[in-house]
């Protein structure tokens, strides 16, 4: 792929955004239960609102109107499909000249259902079928990236019960439904073969709120897949936090929160060593503040692994996290910027930096035109080694039906 | 593994010929196209079962079928002043028909000019309503009607002294017999005037002509409110349906922030959960009936977008579907639009001509203030 198809591409996406209708009257598939707007839950598809995360945290009922739903039994289950395309050009730095990559394809296709079981039980199925490796479409591994059901409004804390595979409350920035394409690095960082945090997990979660806007959550996880193997689910993890003013602290409201994780996983083959399980916990502090329109999303991640993780001799200490401003001037575009760091530990020195910009312009309902750039630099091994950069654009159509 | 986030390799692919290649590319900018066509599927295909959609017939209880003598008597009845204790207070004085059938003013003034504490509701589309009052302590518009008659602070009548009025004037006597076989009664009054107000309907709005198939209906501002309004403005979960009102109560905080807040539906209930909520009421003509929210504390329809917009008054039972919107002043604006184009034609009523006073009852005063 080269400059005349960017060109062209970005000409489709320019020619499209123009010749849509200023507003369209077509209903995303998944909100067709309700007949809403994707707006009603998404401030910037697919990142939630308040009213969004209040209604995933209610099992997918609108909260206060448990009565009214019908379930998945008495009208068909909303099932979404959800792909992108587009294009997306990768330029590296000297280190890896000539790895330069740029092409035009739909990457990512997955099947979404949610959804009320009963009174106060939903769910959500997220299955993402296996797509063969072919010119212009990204290759993907079948899996069911989420599968859960929730057990909602127990008891009079309005307590959650989530069991099943799903995005576990200790990352309080959703991966899935983050505006830029660039992922969280802190999220993705771990020990060798270590767990990503960025992954769904397979646990139970029980979850909450409490006076004072204090909210709380603690979970149980079969953990990452260096924990395969253990006689029984491994990790725990648990999250305070508390929102002050109206709101979840998603789009509203100011939210400080604090996590926690202790797992366990076995040292991977490349490092050597015994592969008995061995420990690694996370610390994270976070922070959603939020000014009208605009979001400031703070994370410091701090991780200490055994030692035995990493081949080393002492307990291995880093730590990194993100600063992501976020604006929505209208409710049909939206634009930020993030700042990514990961101060490496020793054993590794590579210092991670990343600068992403973007925007996403909504056209209809359910249809977003994503446009990126991120730059990605990490610190070189040796004294004599260039860092490693790289620089990413992707122009692509996000869309769901 | 550190790093791991780096984005994975894109795939490049066999080496093409440039024909293949140009072929290869057109083929996915028509995939790109038609997937975006494909996205502009008319909204009118298929609507959830929150979807706001045009009025149904207006129904009408078995036990009090509409027939033209008695909307004729529920008509002189709904506008007649002797209803009243000094007979000076109609139906009409505190829902009139030349202020969208509703009250201008946050409360209403009874009698002796006594102010009460709610606005008062509309009339217009009352019939479709479940629940009528703010607080939906009467279930049927015959019950509503007759309520206020004996409100020490809206009619201050009694029941039995108004029977006795009317009955004491031949010319209703005459009416009552005509229309329910007997001498008039409370029930008799209450039915009469119901089925007067079934016929104050709105008729179609531009929104409605726009669920026709009629695209300029609504304008562009109309059109992205309506987005707005189903979506980031939090409108549909309770202002849904053809009524634009999904029948149930919620708190929205509305003066819950006073020393002694009006608790609204608590008040027939006396269910904890119900403190401070009231019935959603019909959009439909809505831009007719300022002032708005239960209390008349807002003076304008941008007055209220405004208050929902700062998502309410805290207090312990505010409803979970209240939040701060963060709408722009042009999202704003376009809200506004869209509930101005809920506006439809509502039957234009004359008053009538009253029955002649008899030596027990006074000349009527026209109803109207």
């Amino acid at each position: 792929m080269n400059r005349h198809t960017l060109g062209a591409g970005l000409l489709i996406g320019l020619v499209a955004g123009l010749l849509l209708p200023d507003v369209a009257s077509a209903v995303p598939v998944f909100a067709r239960k309700y007949g809403f707007d994707c707006t009603m839950c998404h401030a910037g598809m697919p990142r939630l609102n308040d009213f969004g995360q209040r209604f995933r945290q209610n099992g997918y009922q609108l909260p206060g109107m448990e009565n009214q739903e019908r379930s998945v039994l008495d009208s068909p289950p909303p099932v979404a499909l959800r792909t992108s395309a587009g294009y997306s050009g990768t330029l590296v730095g000297e280190q890896e000249a000539g790895s330069e990559e740029s092409a035009f394809r739909l990457n990512g296709l997955d099947l979404l259902s949610a959804g009320r079981l009963g009174p106060d039980i939903g769910y959500l199925l997220v299955y993402v079928p296996q797509v063969a490796e072919s010119r212009g479409v990204a290759g993907q591994e079948g899996s069911l990236e989420m599968a859960s059901i929730v057990f909602s409004n127990l008891g009079a804390r309005g307590l959650s019960v989530r069991a099943g595979r799903f995005e576990p409350a200790f990352l309080p920035f959703s991966v899935k439904r983050q505006l830029a394409v660039s992922p969280y690095e802190i999220y993705e960082t771990s020990f060798p073969e270590g767990i990503a945090f960025a992954e769904t997990q397979s646990g139970l979660e029980l979850s909450g709120s409490a006076a004072g806007g204090l909210r709380f959550a603690a979970g149980l996880l079969e953990g990452g897949s260096t924990n395969q193997g253990l006689d029984s689910p491994g990790d725990l993890y648990c999250r305070l936090a508390a929102v002050f003013g109206a709101g979840e602290g998603q789009t509203a409201g100011q939210r400080l929160g604090v996590s926690g994780y202790l797992g366990r996983a076995r040292p991977s083959a490349t490092v050597g060593g015994d592969s008995s399980p061995v420990s690694f916990n996370r610390i994270g502090v976070d922070a959603c503040l939020n000014l009208g329109p605009t979001s400031l999303a703070l994370q410091y991640l701090l991780a200490q692994d055994d030692q035995k993780l990493w081949g080393d001799d002492e307990d291995v200490t880093y730590g990194g996290g993100f600063g992501e401003l976020t604006w929505l001037p209208r409710f049909d575009l939206a634009a930020f910027v993030r700042f990514d760091f990961v101060d490496a530990p020793e054993v590794a020195d590579q210092d991670l930096r990343r600068f992403t910009v973007g925007g996403r312009f909504y056209p209809v309902d359910n249809v977003a035109l994503h446009g990126e750039y991120s730059y990605r630099s990490v610190k070189a091994v040796g004294p004599d080694q260039d860092d490693l950069t790289t620089s990413t654009v992707t122009a692509r159509a996000d869309f769901a039906f | 593994m550190l790093g791991n986030g780096a984005p994975e390799p894109l795939e490049r692919g066999a080496e093409l010929s440039e024909k293949e290649g140009a072929m290869n590319r057109s083929i996915r900018f028509a995939l790109i196209g038609a997937v975006l066509l494909a996205a502009q599927v008319p909204a009118q295909a298929e609507r959830g079962f929150l979807a706001n959609g045009l009025l149904p017939a207006m129904p009408v209880p078995a036990d009090n079928p509409q027939t033209d003598a008695k909307i004729r008597l529920g008509a002189q009845l709904y506008f007649d002043t002797r209803l009243s204790a000094d007979n000076s207070i109609s139906c009409a004085t505190c829902h009139d028909p030349r202020t969208g059938w509703a009250n201008p003013h946050p409360t209403d003034t009874g009698i002796g000019g006594q102010v009460g504490g709610r606005n008062s509701g509309t009339v217009i589309n009352a019939g479709y309503m479940r629940f009528q009052f703010w607080d939906g302590r009467e279930a049927s518009l015959e019950g509503q009607a007759v309520g206020p008659i004996h409100n020490p602070i809206e009619m201050g009548e009694t029941h039995e002294n108004v029977v006795r009025k009317l009955n004491g004037i031949p010319g209703y006597r005459e009416q009552f017999q005509v229309v329910f076989g007997g001498e008039a009664t409370i029930d008799a009054i209450g039915k009469a005037i119901a089925a007067f107000e079934r016929t104050i309907v709105s008729g179609p709005s531009p929104y409605d002509r726009y669920l026709a198939g009629e695209e300029e209906a609504l304008s562009p501002a109309a059109q992205r409110g309506m987005r707005l309004f189903n979506g980031k403005a939090h409108c549909t979960p309770c202002h849904s349906g053809p009524l634009f009102s999904n029948q149930g109560f919620h708190n929205i905080g509305v003066g819950m922030d006073k020393p002694k807040p009006d608790l609204g539906r608590f008040d027939h209930t006396k269910d904890p959960a119900d403190k401070g909520k009231f019935k959603v009421p019909t959009l439909r003509n809505i831009a007719e009936t300022p002032p708005y929210l239960h209390d008349g504390s807002e003076a304008t329809l941008l007055d209220v977008v405004e208050y929902y917009d700062r998502g309410g008054i805290p207090n312990p039972g505010l409803d979970p579907l209240m939040l701060p919107l963060h709408l722009t002043a042009r999202e704003k604006g376009d809200l506004v639009a869209f509930l101005e184009a809920l506006t439809g034609p509502v039957p234009e009523v004359p008053i009538p001509s009253f029955p002649v006073a008899s030596d027990l009852t006074p000349d009527p005063k026209g109803g109207l203030r």
